[in-house]
Parts: C-alpha cells; structure tokens; sequence
C-alpha cells in the first residue's frame, strides 16, 4: 500500500518540520508560547447619551491622538442618523469627532469604538514633544502675577541643581496639599487638578522643559465605567517622563493632550458619557518585534511582524482558520457529523466572531427560519433555481437590516457586528435545508441544520481562543503541523463513532472462530 | 446498546465508511472513470451498447429548448420516471404512474398538472440536484412497471436489487423494498427496507430499516425472508457485465423486474452504501479479502460469478455449520 506509506512520510515530515522550527523558536530563543499578559490590546469604547428637542445638535468628542509613535486603528463609529467629521487639531495630533444633526428629537446614542495598545512609563513620547523645547513667554496677565512668579521661580532655581531636580522641585511646590501665597496667585481657576497641572506645564516651559497635559484613562482593570485622569509628560534632558498627579498607574492610555473636555455638545441635555474598557486580544507582536529585530533569519521568516498593523490583523484572523478545519476534519471523519455543506460550519464560525457566540446562534436560527419560510413560499411561485437563490439572498439582507433597526433602540452591539455576518452562505444553507426538507422531512433537515451549528460553535469556540490565535499568530510554522495532521486523517480506515452506532445490531452476530477469512486489512 | 464495541465490529469484519473510502473507492474507481456512473445518460448508453437490457429512453431535456417536447414525452399510457442525470439517493426523481384528469398521476398518488412537471425539470436542469449544483439534464425514461414478485412485501413504487461487484465478481446482493416512509424509492436513506440476498440461490432473507434489524415488512407485516428473486441468473450476469462495461473495480449495480421485459440495469453505483452489510447481517471484509487478493483480470463474467458464489457459499455455510 504504497500511497499509505507516502501519505504517512509526508504527514511526518511535515509534522517533523513544524514542531521543529516550532522548537527551535520556543526552546532556542525563548519566544513565550503562550500570550504574555502585561502586553494587552484594549477595546474602548466612549458611548454618548442624551436627549435632543428638536434643535441643531452638535457633539464633540476626542478620539486617541495619532503621534509618530502611534497609530489608532480598527476605529468604529455609530452615529445613528447623524452627520459625522473627524478633524485634527495642532501639533500634539488631537483628533475630534463632530458629529452634527439638524433636527433631532428624542433621546440619541452616539458611539466610539476602537481598540489600542496600552502604554507604560517607559513608552516613548513622540517627537512633537521637542519641538517646544524653548523658553516661552510667559502667560501671565497682571503685573502681581507676574512678580509671584519670579520670587518663586528664582527660590527654585537657586535651591535645584540642574534641569532635573529643578523639575522635581517645582512638581513638589505644585502638588503640595498646602499651597505658598504666591502659587495659590498663580494657579487658574479649573476643575480637579488642571490647574496645577496647567502650572506646572507652564512652569516647565519657561524653564525650557517641553511638556503637555495628557487626558486620558489607567488601564490598570476591565471597567464598565472609566474615569478620565489628566497627567503631565514632559522631557528634560532627552528623557520621557510622566507625572501622575492621582493615582500611580503602571499602564494607561493617553486620548488627548490640552485642557479640553473629553465631550462637548450644543443644543444637547441630560448628556451623560460613559468610557468603557475591556481587554482583550494579546499584542505578541512588540515582545516578538524585539527579538526579531535581533536578525534570527528563521524568526524574522516566520513572522508578520513586518507587514503593516491592518493586514497583521486580518492574518490574525486568518491563521485561525485552519485550527477550525482541522477540528472539523476530525468532527467528520472520527465522530461522523454530517453537516450541511463541507466547509459552512467553519464559515459560520468565522462569522461568530463578529457577534459573539450567543448572539450569532439567535441571529443565526432566526434568519434560517425566515428564509426558510421565504423559500417555501417562493416555492408556491415556481422561480427558476438562481433568480429564487437571488430573491431569498435579497431578502436575508432585509430581514438582516430590519433586525438591526429593531434591535438598535436598545442594544447596538448588534449594529456593530452584523456587517459581516456571511449572506451567501446563509442562502446557500436554507437552500440546502429546504432540499433535505422536501426530500426527507423537516426534522431531518432541523436536525442537519442543528448539527451544522453545533459544529460551528465548536469551531468558533477553538479559532477564538486568545491561546489559539496568540499560537498561530506567532507560530505559522503549526500550519505544517495542521496540514501534515489532515494528511493522517486522510488516511483513517477505522470506523466513524457515529458508526459504532450505526453498525451496533451487527455486534452479536459472528464469532472470530468462525471466520474463514483471515483479516488482511492491516 | 447505544454504540457498538468498535473492535467487536472489527472481529466481525464490519466496514466502516473511511475505509471504504481508502480502500474500494479511491483505490478501484478511478476518478475519471466515475462520470460513467456519475451520469446516468453515459451509463444508459454503455449499458446499450453491451447489450443489458434497461428501461427505454424516451428523451433527454438538457436546455430551454427541449422542454417544447417535454409534454409529448410524458404521453406515455404506463407512465415515465423524470430523473437528474447527475442526481443520487433518489433525490430528484419523479415518478408519473400514467395520464390522470388532464393531468398527470404520480407514483404516490397525487396528480400533478404540465406545469408542476414542467418546473421540476427547470430545477433539475439548473442544477439543483446534482452534485455541486452544477447545470444538469433531465433523463425521462419508461417507467419500470414492477412484476408482483414481491407486491407482499413492498409498499407503492419499485423494489429494486443491489448488486455489489467488486473487481467484477459479484459478492453480495440485497433487495430494496419502498415503504410508505421511502416515498414509492427504494432508496435506503429514504426509509426503504434492505433485504439479504442469498448470492448462491437469490432466496430472500431478514432485512433492515433505518439501520435496524427487522424480519416483517412495516408496512404490510408480511415476512420479509423465504421469496425467490427470479431472474436471478440474468441479474448476476448483467451485474457482472457492469465491470466491463465501465471497470470500474468497486460498483453497485441497482436491477428492477419489469413484467414485460424482465430484468432491467437502472443505474451504477461508483461509491455504494456499506448498510448492505446490516441487510446481510455479516461484515463486507471476509466477502472483499478474497477478491482483492485474488487476480480477476483474466476471468470471464461466468467465471467471476462461480467465484463470488465459492466465496459466499464458504463464508455462509460455516456460517450455517457453526
Ligand atoms: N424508470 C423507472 N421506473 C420506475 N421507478 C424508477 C425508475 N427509475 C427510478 N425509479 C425509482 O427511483 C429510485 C432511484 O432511482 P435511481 O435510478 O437508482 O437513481 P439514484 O441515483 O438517485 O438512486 C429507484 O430505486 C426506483 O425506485
Ligand atoms: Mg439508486
């Protein structure tokens, strides 16, 4: 049986050359095999509420800034009916929202999602920072001002010995529960600590330190509910420093620079904003950039770390993919599931990604039952196979939009993720059902159609799994492993489980002894 | 008993659908060569030209423009079977028993008009039975009018014979009984009933349905074993011939009984059923060890046959001895 032995060699020495340089990469250079957790991809979310009474409306809201250092990705908007503009703004790379709408009426939702890299202490500061780094003029209006400011300053100076300590000296000063005269003169009237902050900001520009106010959320846990915190970066002496006056965060994510309010809005009442953040997807691409970097010729040829942040997304996703094969290759051959099409399960699957488990499962059996009752009632109409595939299509994506509308007073996560859910494959599926239900009968079509779904949960279920993704993400060599995998089940001979089912009357009937044939099967 | 012991199975020479896979479909039907059964209009002109007798061939609507003939095609006073020429499982199939009040009546009783005929071949040429959904033609053939050699035993429509060849020989046979469930098709899937053959004497033994053992037929409860297939000569022969015709190693070969014509080749199989083997009671190995050890290339149909009759007379009657 020679295409046996061949089929067998060539599944080992895939396997062989997978694990291999699998190894090689996990033993030889110590790249983690399992996601590392201080490196956490974050969703925010920045939800909008509020009521409008049939005048102009216009919300603005900061988005994360872009910075040569950074760069915002994967941004989704639900505006609803309104009109929506991103502007950016200045130097430090704040961007805004505008959302706008002539006549509103009722209570609206705005959202903002989008997910990013938490930020530390050693994370650098992007190079706009320096280009401020001379004295500024000082803005100080009234000549008592003005004066309050240089007794103080000129105490400082003389008490520090160089740029650094005369930072520290003056953050002290500023943050200090109790307040001298001349600084309580000088500190502006804003709400929490902006006003310190905003003195010292001008405090260290005068002294020729390059600094900013940054707003923005500590990633320290999940929150339903974030609350935004405005600290000081700043850089003396080409060193990044941060200052925190509340709390001492070890991970946090700046949203943007300056003293402006996260939300703005005119002719809007009853707002209320809420920041939510959720962690989530593992970020092995900076623990493995820094050793790719180190010119490993097998890491940097294994690797997506080149390719740009938008397509290592996409391959995230990708590479999951044939984890979701596998398990059905093994769901068909050794258990015997049948399923309504070879590969749907694992389409549908993918598709659960976008609307989470539960979500695609009711979103799922709902439009299978519409369209089902579409294509028996077209059935009546006596259509021709493709202009009747069209017809249910159209009307999935109906159905698709009218649960969308009903479903967007109250839950909008719905909105979001039903984009990609997978029409196609939704109209070849009830087409599919429909045959088996007129040829055999509607329990056995309910049946294969519960099955396909079964299998595509567990498929869903393995491609989603942050230890999957982390593994095939920064691990492609498992492909080989995977392929080399399906070739030995290609070549399974031995019964199915659902087999040992079919087959069961067959047990008691012979006995070895009895057999006159010996069995050559292996 | 929820599932069987899997290595009891083995013991008992059990086949499962992986292994027929590997080992009689990938390793003796060549892919090429199954469009030869994959398609009936091939088979039905192979089986032609070597002369086994099938059911006449009315017509082929393989466009639009066929159809005009459509509705003198189906005049036809014992009625016609419309068939997907790439269908299987008996999906697709419809089958008109004679003319019925302006209209047509089908194997299961109801009347049809032209135009509900007429949409079912427009499905069938769109492709909606075949395999892959791709564009098929519609076969309409002679109906097949049952001899009532086993009217006791079927319910509505055509008891046929499974015959699988392997390498040309015949190894095990059973017959295939409509029931109310199956629809008038004595399609296993469908709920038909699956009778064991004796190869040697092609006298009826206990059978199955919906893969369980059953000794009565559902729907009449008359005894299923005891009945002589006639015929069963020429069926073995014409089962053998199959083989030659296509060489494909690992067939099916589905035979009805006509009254007036006797028996007729309906189809080939290139990847047939292993629930024979419950019908049979006895796993397919020890039947397929033999032959595929054995060198058949030189042997003729007759030859083939005294073969597969050999190895199930020594298979059975230690069997019966035991
Ligand atoms: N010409 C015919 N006359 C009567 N019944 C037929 C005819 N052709 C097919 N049938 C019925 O349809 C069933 C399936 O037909 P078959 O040709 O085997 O197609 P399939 O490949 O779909 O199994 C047969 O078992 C028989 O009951
Ligand atoms: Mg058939």
């Amino acid at each position: 049986m020679s295409s046996h032995l061949h089929a067998r060699l060539l599944a080992f020495a895939l396997i062989l050359l997978g694990m291999g340089i699998f190894l090689h990469k996990s033993v030889q250079n110590d790249y983690p095999i399992v996601p590392d957790q201080t490196r956490t991809i974050w969703n925010l979310e920045v939800y909008i509420e509020f009521a409008a009474g049939n005048r102009p409306v216009r919300v603005e809201t900061y988005l994360p800034a872009r910075s040569d250092v950074r760069d915002v990705v994967d941004e989704q908007f639900y505006s609803g009916p309104f009109g929506l503009r991103i502007v950016q703004e200045g130097v430090e790379g704040n961007r805004k929202a505008i959302w706008t709408y002539r006549y509103p009426d009722g209570p609206k939702v705005l959202r903002y999602r989008t997910t990013m890299m938490e930020e530390n202490r050693s994370t650098p500061l992007p190079d706009s920072l320096q280009s401020e780094g001379r004295p500024a003029d000082l803005p100080f209006q009234s000549n008592l001002q003005r004066q309050a400011f240089i007794v103080w300053i000129s105490t400082i100076r003389r008490q520090s010995a160089d740029n650094e300590s005369l930072v520290e000296l003056t953050l002290q000063e500023i943050f200090s529960p109790t307040l001298s005269d001349e600084l309580a003169a000088l500190i502006r009237p804003l709400p929490g600590s902006l006003g310190r902050l905003e003195l010292a900001r001008t405090v260290l520009e005068s002294q020729g330190v390059p600094a900013r106010i940054a707003n923005g959320v500590y990633l320290d846990d999940a929150r339903r509910r974030a609350e935004i915190v405005s600290w000081l970066e700043y850089r003396v002496d080409g060193r990044d420093r941060r200052y925190f006056p509340n709390g001492n965060p070890s991970k946090f994510f700046p949203i943007w620079y300056g003293l402006g309010e996260i939300v703005e809005a005119v002719g809007a009442s009853e707002m209320s904003t809420q920041i939510s953040l959720q962690p989530s997807r593992y970020a092995a691409s900076t623990i493995a950039r820094s050793q790719v970097d180190d010119g490993n010729f097998v890491l940097r040829m294994f690797s997506f770390d080149a390719l740009p942040l938008t397509t290592q997304l996409v391959y995230r996703v990708l590479l999951t993919i044939p984890v979701g094969i596998l398990l059905l290759v093994f769901l068909r051959q050794f258990i015997g599931l049948q399923t309504l099409g070879t590969f749907m399960p694992v389409l549908i699957g993918i598709a659960f990604r976008e609307t989470a488990l539960l979500t695609g499962l009711i979103l799922f059996s709902i439009l299978i039952a519409l369209g089902l009752a579409m294509r028996f009632y077209l059935e009546k109409l006596k259509l021709l196979l493709v202009p009747r595939l069209a017809v249910v299509l159209i009307f999935i994506v109906l159905s698709m939009a009218a649960i969308t509308i009903l479903m967007s007073d109250g839950e909008q996560r719905i909105g979001l993720s039903i984009s990609l859910f997978p029409m196609v494959i939704l109209t070849m599926t009830i087409e599919r059902m429909s045959i088996v239900w007129e040829e055999y009968s509607g329990s056995e079509a309910i049946k294969q159609g519960l099955g396909s779904l079964a299998v595509a949960s567990i498929t869903y279920l393995a491609m989603s799994n942050r230890y999957v993704e982390y593994l095939m993400f920064n691990f492609p060599e498992l492909l080989l492993v995977i392929m080399g995998l399906c070739l030995l089940m290609g070549r399974y001979m031995g019964m199915r489980l659902s087999e040992l089912r079919r087959f069961r009357e067959l047990i008691g009937i012979k006995d070895e002894a009895e057999f006159p044939f010996k069995d050559k099967a292996e | 008993m929820i599932l069987g012991n899997p290595f009891k199975l083995r013991r008992n020479g059990v086949m499962g659908l992986n292994e027929r896979n590997l080992r009689l479909v990938a390793e003796l039907n060549p892919r090429g060569l199954m469009r030869l059964v994959n398609d009936k209009t091939i088979t039905k002109r192979l089986a032609i030209e070597a002369g086994i007798p099938n059911p006449e061939l009315i017509g082929l609507v393989s466009n639009p423009y066929d159809m005009r003939r459509l509705d003198q095609m189906l005049e036809r006073p014992n009625g016609v079977a419309i068939k997907p020429a790439n269908g299987s499982q008996g999906n697709g199939i419809m089958i008109i028993t004679g003319p019925m009040k302006g209209g047509y009546k089908l194997a299961n009783g109801r009347r049809v008009v032209f135009e509900d005929v007429r949409f079912h071949v427009m499905n069938i040429l769109s492709g909606m039975y075949s395999l892959g959904g791709l564009p098929d033609t519609a076969l309409i053939e002679e109906r097949v009018r049952f001899a009532g050699v086993f009217d006791e035993i079927s319910f509505k429509g055509v008891p046929d014979v499974r015959i699988i060849v392997l390498k040309g020989v015949p190894i095990l046979a059973m017959l295939r009984l409509p029931t109310a469930d199956s629809d008038g098709k004595a399609n296993l899937h469908k709920g038909g009933v699956g009778v064991g053959v004796d190869l040697v004497t092609g006298v009826t033994q206990l059978g199955m349905q919906y893969d369980q053992l059953v000794d009565f037929h559902p729907d009449t409860a008359n005894e299923l074993s005891g009945l002589q297939t006639p015929y069963w000569e020429d069926m073995l022969i014409m089962a053998a011939q199959a083989y030659d015709v296509t060489s494909l190693g690992f067939l099916g070969a589905d035979i009805v009984i006509d009254v007036d014509k006797g028996p007729l080749l309906l189809e080939l199989n290139g990847r047939p059923g292993i629930a024979i083997q419950i019908a049979n009671r006895f796993g397919l190995r020890a039947h397929v060890e033999p032959v595929l050890a054995a060198d058949t290339s030189k042997m003729d149909a007759k030859a083939r046959i005294a073969f597969g009759k050999d190895i199930y007379r020594l298979i059975h009657e230690g069997q019966a001895a035991a």
